[in-house]
C-alpha cells in the first residue's frame, strides 16, 4: 500500500486506544503522532535507512556521457556468472543515469530465458517526473546483449527499468533445479516489516519513559505513558505489517525467528488506486468514530452507531461511485496497467516526491 | 422587490467573477489581497455595497480565482501555494507544446470540483457537518500535527543513488531531507516571527501573510524560470482532452478528499491538500493528477468559502470568509442558497473564460519569450508586495526568498515552506505558543 494509506491506518489504530482521545482532548498530540509515524515507518526504515547500507556483489553505473548498453548487459551477465560458479545469492545494483538537473536516461534490463541471454536497451531521456523528452526516443538503437549460464526467473513479466533517482537492486537466489530468481529489492521487509520489530520499538519506547522515574518522577506516572505508548507503537506497527499482507509480496513476518518473507494472500497489488483510497477513508471514518465516543461536546440523541456511520459514509457513497463509474465507462473501466507490489512501491515513493 | 434583488445579486457575482478572471491570471497577486482592501474600503466608508451584492461579489471572487489561478501557476510557473503541484506537470505540458491542454485539464478538474460541491457536498452538509464539528471539537491540533509528521516523513531522499553502500551515501542521500527540514523550521520560525511580532503595521494586518507567501512560493519560481528558461515550442490548441468518465471519477475522489481536507480544517491549506490528493491515490496517470489538483484547488477555495454559510455550522475557513465576516454575518438557508447559486454562476463564467485567457496568455508568452515573461511576472510580483506592504514587506518577502530558495536548491520539497503556517498555528493550538515565544524572545 501506498504510505498515506499506512500512515492513516496507524492513526487510526492509534485512535482506538481511550488514551490517545483523552490525551488529545487535553491538548496533547503524542499518541496520534505516534500512530502516524509507526503506521509508515516500516517503509521509512527501508527507504530512508537500510537500502544505503545494503552492500551488493555487482555495482552497475554506466556512464552518462557515454551510455553503453553492452557494458550494462555484460555486467549484469557477470552477476550471473557469479551466482551460478560459486552457488550463491548475489546483489545486484543497477544504478540510475543523471543528465541534467531534471533529466534522467532511461534503460531497460531483460532476461530472455528461452535464448539464455541478458538485453539491455537505453530508453528515452525522462524528467524527474518520469515523462520521456520528445525526440530522445531513438538516441541509442542498439541493444546490448550477453549470455547467461542459467535462467533467471522473474515474479511477473516485466523488465527491471532504471530512470529517475535511485535505481533498482536485483537479487539472484539459487533455485534447486540451477534456475535463479530474481528478487526485486531484496533489501525490502527484509526485516523491518515484521510484528517483532514493532514489539521491540515498544518496549524501547518503555525503557525510555521508564528513565524518568529513576530521577524521582512517580513510577505509576511514568509506567502508564510507557504501557499506552508501547500498545500504540506495537499496534501501529503491526498494522503496516498485516496491510502489507494483503498484497503480493508478503513481509517476514517474525523476523528474526523467521527468515523469508511470508507470501501475501493476493489481495490486492500495492499500487491499486481503489484499496489505497479506501484504507485512507476507512481509516479517517474509524477515527472518526472514535473520537465520537469519547466527545463530551456530543449530545446523546446525536451519537450513532459504527455501521450507521459505514452504512451513510462508505456503502453508499461506494454505491453511488461504482454505478457512476459503470454508467460514464459503459460498463467497460479501463484496465491499468499492474506490476508487483515492490515495482508499485517503489515508482510511487519515487513520484510522490 | 424579489426580481431587483436577483438582479443586483446576478450582475455581483458577474463583476466579481470578471474582475477575478482578469486578476487570476496576473502572477503573484492573490484575490484574498483585493478582497481585503474592498472591505477596507467599506470598513472605512469609501465604499457601500447592499449585503446581497457584497456576498455575491465576493463569491464570486473566490470562484473566479480558485478557477482562473490555474493560468498563471501552469504555465507562468507562478502558483500561489494551494496550485504548488500544478507547476511541474503544467511546465512538461507547455514544454510539449501542450500548455493549452494542461490548462484545459486543470479547469475541467474545477468544473467537476463545482458539480461534486455543489451537487454533493452541499446538499449533505447541512445535516452531516454540524455533527461531524461537535466531533472534531478539541482535536483539530492533533490533525495538523499529523499532517506535518507525514510531510516530513513522506519525502524521498533525492541523493545517493550512486557509488558502494555506507555512511557517504546515507548522508549524500539525507542532504535533501536535511535541507527539507531546514526549510520547515526556517519558515516555521518566519511565521512565529509573523504571528507574535509581525514587523507590519496593524492597518495592514490583513496582508500579513501575503509577502511572506510570494518569497516562498511564487519568486523562488520565477527565478528558477528566468535562469533556467527553455524556448517555448509552439503550441497546439488541441480539440479533444481524451478524458473518460474513469479519470473524471478518479480526480474527483483524490481531489474532493484532499480539497476537504484543506477547506475543513484550520490552517490546511490547498497546498496540502493538492499534496494529500496525489498520496490519497495510487495514481500514475498524469492526467487525473492534474485533474485532482483542479478538484482540490477547487473544493479548497470555494468549499471553504461556503463552509461559513452552511446553516448550523457556520465554520470561518480560509481568507475569504474571514474578510467577509467583518462585515457580514451569514444567518439561515437563504444566505446558503443564495452563495450555492453565486458559485454555479461563476463557476461556468470563470470555466468559459478559461479558454480564451489561455489562448490569450500563450500567445502573449509565444510573442516575448519565457524568460521575459518570467521576468514581466517578477517585477508584477515585487511592484504588488511593494505597494501593498511596502518596505517591510519588500523586506519579508526577500527574507522568505531566502527560505524559498533552499528547496530550488537541494532539490527538496517545496511544500516544506508551509511550516510558515503549520508549525505555529499548530504550536499555537497546542499550548506550546507562549513558551516557544519566550524561547524565540519574541514575547
Amino acid at each position: 500500500m501506498k504510505g498515506f494509506s499506512h500512515f492513516m491506518s496507524g492513526v487510526a489504530v492509534a485512535s482506538c486506544g481511550p488514551w490517545a482521545v483523552e490525551a488529545a482532548l487535553q491538548q496533547n498530540p503524542i499518541f496520534f503522532i505516534l500512530g502516524g509515524a509507526c503506521g509508515i515507518l516500516p517503509d521509512t526504515l527501508d527507504f530512508k535507512f537500510y537500502r544505503f547500507f545494503y552492500k551488493h556483489d555487482v555495482y552497475v553505473e554506466p556512464d552518462p556521457a557515454h551510455p553503453d548498453p553492452q557494458m550494462v548487459a555484460n555486467e549484469v551477465a557477470r552477476a550471473v556468472q557469479i551466482a551460478a560458479k560459486e552457488h550463491r545469492y548475489v546483489r545486484l545494483k543497477l544504478s540510475s543515469i543523471r543528465l541534467g538537473a531534471d533529466f534522467w536516461q532511461q534503460y531497460t534490463v531483460r532476461f530472455d530465458n528461452v535464448h539464455h541471454e541478458v538485453t539491455c536497451q537505453f530508453g528515452s531521456v525522462v524528467n524527474t517526473g518520469q515523462v520521456p523528452v520528445p525526440g530522445t526516443e531513438d538516441r541509442y538503437p542498439e541493444v546490448g546483449r550477453a549470455p547467461i549460464p542459467a535462467g533467471v526467473i522473474q515474479t511477473y513479466d516485466s523488465p527491471l527499468k532504471v530512470d529517475i533517482f535511485d535505481g533498482p537492486t536485483a537479487g539472484l537466489a539459487p533455485r534447486k533445479d540451477g534456475d535463479f530468481d530474481l528478487e526485486f529489492l531484496p533489501w525490502h521487509r527484509e526485516w523491518s516489516h515484521a510484528l517483532t520489530i514493532g514489539l521491540f520499538l515498544g518496549l524501547i519506547w518503555m525503557a525510555c519513559c521508564m528513565i524518568p522515574a529513576l530521577f524521582g518522577k512517580t513510577a505509576a506516572d511514568c509506567w502508564t505513558l510507557a504501557w499506552q505508548g508501547f500498545v500504540t507503537i506495537a499496534g501501529c506497527y503491526a498494522i503496516h505489517v498485516i496491510e502489507d499482507q494483503l498484497g503480493h509480496m508478503g513481509s517476514n513476518l517474525f523476523f528474526p525467528f523467521t527468515k523469508h518473507r511470508t507470501e501475501g494472500l493476493h489481495w490486492m497489488h500495492s499500487g491499486d488506486g481503489l484499496p489505497n483510497f479506501t484504507a485512507v477513508w476507512l481509516s479517517c471514518l474509524i477515527i472518526f468514530y472514535n473520537l465520537s465516543l469519547r466527545q463530551p461536546a456530543l449530545p446523546p440523541e446525536q451519537h450513532f452507531t459504527l455501521w450507521k456511520l459505514l452504512l451513510y459514509a462508505l456503502v453508499i457513497p461506494y454505491a453511488i461511485f461504482g454505478i457512476l463509474r459503470w454508467l460514464l465507462c459503459l460498463g467497460k473501466p479501463p484496465e491499468g496497467e499492474k506490476g508487483d507490489d515492490a515495482d508499485d512501491e517503489w515508482n510511487d515513493m519515487k513520484a510522490s516526491s | 422587490m424579489l426580481f431587483s434583488t436577483f438582479m443586483m445579486a446576478l450582475v455581483s457575482v458577474v463583476a466579481g467573477t470578471l474582475i477575478a478572471c482578469v486578476l487570476g491570471c496576473l502572477p503573484g497577486l492573490h484575490i484574498y489581497n483585493v478582497m481585503g482592501f474592498l472591505v477596507l474600503w467599506m470598513l472605512q466608508g469609501s465604499l457601500a455595497l447592499p449585503d446581497v451584492c457584497f456576498v455575491a461579489a465576493m463569491t464570486g471572487m473566490v470562484v473566479g480565482w480558485a478557477v482562473m489561478n490555474t493560468i498563471p501557476s501552469m504555465l507562468l510557473g507562478t502558483p500561489d501555494e494551494s496550485a504548488l503541484f500544478t507547476v511541474l506537470p503544467g511546465q512538461k505540458y507547455l514544454m510539449a507544446g501542450r500548455g493549452y491542454e494542461g490548462t484545459m485539464l486543470t479547469s475541467v478538474g474545477t468544473l467537476a470540483g463545482a458539480y461534486f460541491l455543489l451537487l454533493v457536498v452541499a446538499p449533505c452538509a447541512t445535516k452531516f457537518l454540524p455533527i461531524s464539528q461537535l466531533v472534531l471539537k478539541g482535536h483539530m491540533h492533533w490533525v495538523l500535527w499529523i499532517i506535518i509528521t507525514f510531510m516530513i516523513m513522506s519525502e524521498w531522499p533525492k541523493g545517493g543513488n550512486r557509488g558502494r553502500a555506507g555512511w557517504l551515501k546515507f548522508f549524500d542521500a539525507w542532504k535533501t531531507l536535511l535541507a527539507g527540514l531546514a526549510t520547515f523550521l526556517l519558515a516555521g520560525f518566519l511565521g512565529f516571527v509573523l504571528q507574535t511580532a509581525s514587523p507590519l503595521s496593524h492597518d495592514i494586518a490583513f496582508q500579513n501573510i501575503m509577502p511572506a507567501f510570494v518569497g516562498l512560493f511564487a519568486v523562488p519560481w520565477c527565478l528558477l524560470n528566468i535562469i533556467s528558461a527553455a524556448d517555448v515550442p509552439p503550441q497546439r490548441l488541441c480539440k479533444s482532452l481524451d478524458l473518460n468518465g474513469d479519470i473524471l471519477l478518479r480526480s474527483v475522489w483524490s481531489g474532493g478528499l484532499g480539497g476537504g481536507i484543506a477547506a475543513y480544517f484550520p490552517v490546511v491549506t490547498g497546498g496540502v491538500g493538492g499534496m494529500l490528493a496525489g498520496h490519497a491515490c495510487a495514481q500514475r496517470d498524469e492526467r487525473i493528477f492534474i485533474m485532482g489538483q483542479g478538484v482540490s484547488k477547487f473544493i479548497y477555495y470555494v468549499g471553504s468559502f461556503m463552509l461559513l454559510f452552511v446553516p448550523g455550522l457556520y465554520l470561518t475557513r480560509g481568507g475569504g470568509a474571514q474578510l467577509l465576516t467583518r462585515l457580514y454575518a451569514p444567518n439561515g438557508m437563504s444566505d446558503y442558497y443564495l452563495v450555492l447559486g453565486c458559485i454555479a454562476i461563476s463557476a461556468g463564467i470563470s470555466y468559459l473564460m478559461v479558454s480564451p485567457l489561455s489562448r490569450l496568455t500563450l500567445h502573449l508568452i509565444g510573442k516575448f519569450n519565457y524568460r521575459t515573461v518570467s521576468i514581466f511576472a517578477l517585477v508584477l510580483i515585487v511592484a504588488m508586495v511593494a505597494w501593498l506592504t511596502g518596505w517591510v514587506g519588500l523586506f519579508i518577502a526577500l527574507v522568505a526568498t531566502g527560505i524559498g530558495l533552499l528547496p530550488v536548491l537541494f532539490g527538496s520539497r517545496r511544500l516544506n515552506c508551509l511550516g510558515v503556517l503549520l508549525l505555529p498555528i499548530a504550536c499555537s493550538m497546542s499550548g506550546f505558543s507562549p513558551a516557544i515565544a519566550r524561547f524565540l524572545g519574541l514575547d
